[in-house]
């Protein structure tokens, strides 16, 4: 069964694309219209998403840890309802958060009427929602955190490959085979196709996310680099005719640059620290407990092992190819 | 060459104009839908590059049978 | 045995620096012989003061790039502007003089050097000329860009972190580029080669001196720069240190 590790890929790439599609979002509050408040009777418009309201939801205001409580709350929907407040003036920050039940939306009215601070009322007791296996609901990213799942294992194959095309090029140097060469061009072949998608996949998500298909970004011009740096490997290639002076000037390119990219994607990012607009702290390239939660993580690092899997059999492929192709043209 | 550059005059005033309009198709279509459709072309994007690059392999494959 | 696959394959690229003293003792540290480097850097200096044309060539295109900058924005650069503009410049002028590099030598006295001379001392030496080559024309670049662009943007400067940034950016492309001209003779198809090659591997160089010689400029103080300059050190010798291993390869054919 040598062919094991293909099953795998399949499998892991199979349910972590399912899981990564199919598990809801955590419910969340996402809008409140009107968006700021006087003191007098106020009805305000709630809505959810993915939540399931009833009508014995329990709506607060809270204003720097004073509360008020709803008069009267009407459940239009599972995700709309309609809450009418007596809003007391004096009021001590200018951001109001809206409460139902367990779910804060943090900030989501103006105040006016600011004064040094009112009695808080003592609304009733809310317990919290039995926990449920759901992604994290993240303003602006919503369902397009699921795109962690197919987005950014695209890098990690990406670089798995360049590291097996390294690898093969060292072998190069210390004995001169051309079959390690043609493994490490195929091997960046493979994680150029990778990088590409990649780039544009993020392209995409940066357009819904940040407004822009390129950002100035630490992880962009890595990728970017990345990108340059194996199409000049290839150049080089093309520009030499002897097979094993190919070889040879090919692999040391491969080794230096490649160098050179780790220095680029791991130690440069933190010195320039804080412009990147990438979870991880500044290109940090992990990601910490704050930017990825367990439910994230135990998706996504399957997700990562089937795709690195998929990957080295596209680069099997390829070079099985190439070597059929050498083999007929003796 | 004319074409080209009033194609690209064409392309920076569509540009241009984007900022101030209302949202574009493109926009509604991200945006809407709890920006699940990105996701949707996300994944659709991925599998027309393994596709694309199943096809090379396909015809590389095909020429390797001819000649042997 | 993954794993020893691994380890035999960084042995064979380490096999060059470390090599076992005649009786199977423990593995030495070849030494880096400092006579035959010495030797070569006079052997540099003597076949660049015959060539005096290639470095007025240098300086022209430096002092034409610059006017070519000033008859563009006439003054009023701001800061990060200035910044840029000085080290693109500074950048292109880095590969117009380290092409030349290995271009210069034909087949037959490399093979001549070869014979004599250790390959490590070769990159050494050149690497060291290079670096201070480039050290002196970023510094003429400096003078010549501040004459004519302007010093208003240095006033606030702290200018000895920004002449150590113009220094220590001068020698990273130097190393970056010698191993890179040396590979783009090789492959026999120069400048075109090299620029190809060499510009993504300058990126993080040039993306990290340019931070640090605009904090420089804006008088940030030493104990926030510090890590830059750090950085830039590790870089350069990072450079240095994977030129010194890998250039034996490309030299013997």
């Amino acid at each position: 069964m040598k062919n094991w590790w293909k099953f795998l890929g399949i499998g892991l790439l199979l349910l972590a694309s399912i899981a990564a599609l199919r598990i809801p979002l955590a419910p969340a509050l996402v809008h409140v219209s009107p968006d700021r408040i006087a003191p007098g009777t106020t009805d305000i418009t709630i809505t959810g998403y993915n939540t399931a309201f009833t009508s014995g939801a329990l709506v607060k205001l809270v204003n720097e840890e004073q509360q008020v409580c709803a008069t009267s709350v009407s459940v239009l929907d599972a995700s709309h309802l309609t809450a009418r407040f007596e809003v007391p003036a004096g009021m001590k920050a200018n951001l109001t958060d809206v409460s139902v039940d367990d779910l804060i939306y943090t900030g989501a009215l103006f105040t006016e009427g600011l004064g040094a601070g009112i009695t808080s009322a003592v609304c009733p007791e809310t317990y919290p929602a039995p926990a449920s296996f759901t992604f994290p609901n993240r303003s602006i990213l919503y369902e397009s955190i699921r795109n962690l799942h197919f987005h950014v294992p695209m890098w990690f194959t990406m670089i798995v490959l360049m590291g097996i095309s390294v690898f093969q090029s060292i072998k190069v140097l210390g004995n001169n085979s051309l079959d390690n060469d043609l493994a490490a061009e195929m091997a960046a072949r493979i994680g150029l196709v990778f990088c590409v998608l990649g780039l544009i996949t993020g392209a995409l998500w940066a357009r819904a996310t940040w407004g822009a298909f390129w950002t100035n970004d630490v992880k962009l011009n890595g990728a970017a680099v990345t990108g340059l740096i194996y199409v000049a490997y290839l150049v080089l290639r093309g520009s030499v005719q002897d097979a094993h002076k190919r070889a040879r000037l090919a692999a040391i390119y491969n080794i230096f640059a490649f160098m050179l990219l780790v220095l680029f994607l791991f130690v440069v990012p933190r010195l320039n620290a804080i412009d990147s607009l990438h979870p991880g702290n500044g290109g940090n390239s992990g990601f910490n407990d704050l930017d990825m939660d367990n439910s994230l993580r135990s998706i996504f690092y399957p997700a990562v092992l089937g795709w690195i899997l998929v990957g080295c059999w596209m680069y099997d492929l390829r070079v099985r190819a190439a070597r059929l192709a050498n083999n007929l043209d003796r | 060459m004319r074409t080209l550059l009033s194609f690209f005059l064409l392309l920076s005033t569509i540009v241009a104009n984007a900022q101030n309009a209302a949202p574009s198709w493109l926009e509604s279509t991200l945006y809407g839908s709890g920006k699940i459709n990105v996701v949707v072309g996300v994944v659709a994007i991925i599998i027309l590059g393994i596709g694309i690059w199943l096809w090379r392999m396909d015809r590389r494959i095909s020429n390797l049978e001819r000649k042997s | 045995m993954k794993v020893s696959a691994l380890c035999s394959a960084v042995w064979f690229s380490l096999r060059g620096v470390c090599s076992t003293n005649g009786e199977g003792g423990p593995p030495t540290f070849v030494p880096v012989k400092p006579g035959e480097i010495a030797a070569l850097l006079r052997l540099e200096v003597a076949l660049d003061l015959r060539q005096r044309a290639a470095w007025a060539g240098m300086l022209l295109y430096v002092v034409s790039a610059v006017y070519v900058c000033y008859l563009a924005v006439k003054g009023g650069l701001g800061l990060a502007t200035w910044n840029a503009l000085f080290w693109i410049i500074l950048l292109f002028a880095a590969f117009n003089a380290l092409t030349r590099s290995f271009q210069r030598e034909d087949a037959g006295r490399q093979l001549y050097l070869y014979t004599l001379v250790d390959p490590r001392s070769v990159i050494l030496a050149r690497a060291i000329y290079n670096a201070a080559s480039m050290v002196v024309l970023s510094l003429l670049s400096l003078l010549v860009y501040s004459l004519l662009l302007g010093t208003e943007v240095l006033e606030n400067a702290d200018l000895l972190q920004f002449v150590l940034a113009v220094v220590l950016g001068g020698i990273g492309f130097a190393a970056v580029l010698t191993l890179i001209s040396a590979i783009a003779a090789r492959a026999g198809n120069g400048i075109g080669l090299m620029a190809i090659l060499g510009f993504p591997l300058v990126l993080p160089l040039l993306l990290t001196v340019m931070r640090a010689s605009k904090l420089a400029l804006d008088g940030v103080a030493w104990s926030i720069t510090s890590t830059y300059f750090g950085g830039l050190v590790l870089l350069d010798v990072i450079t240095i240190t994977l030129a010194w291993i890998l250039f034996p390869y490309l030299w013997r054919d």
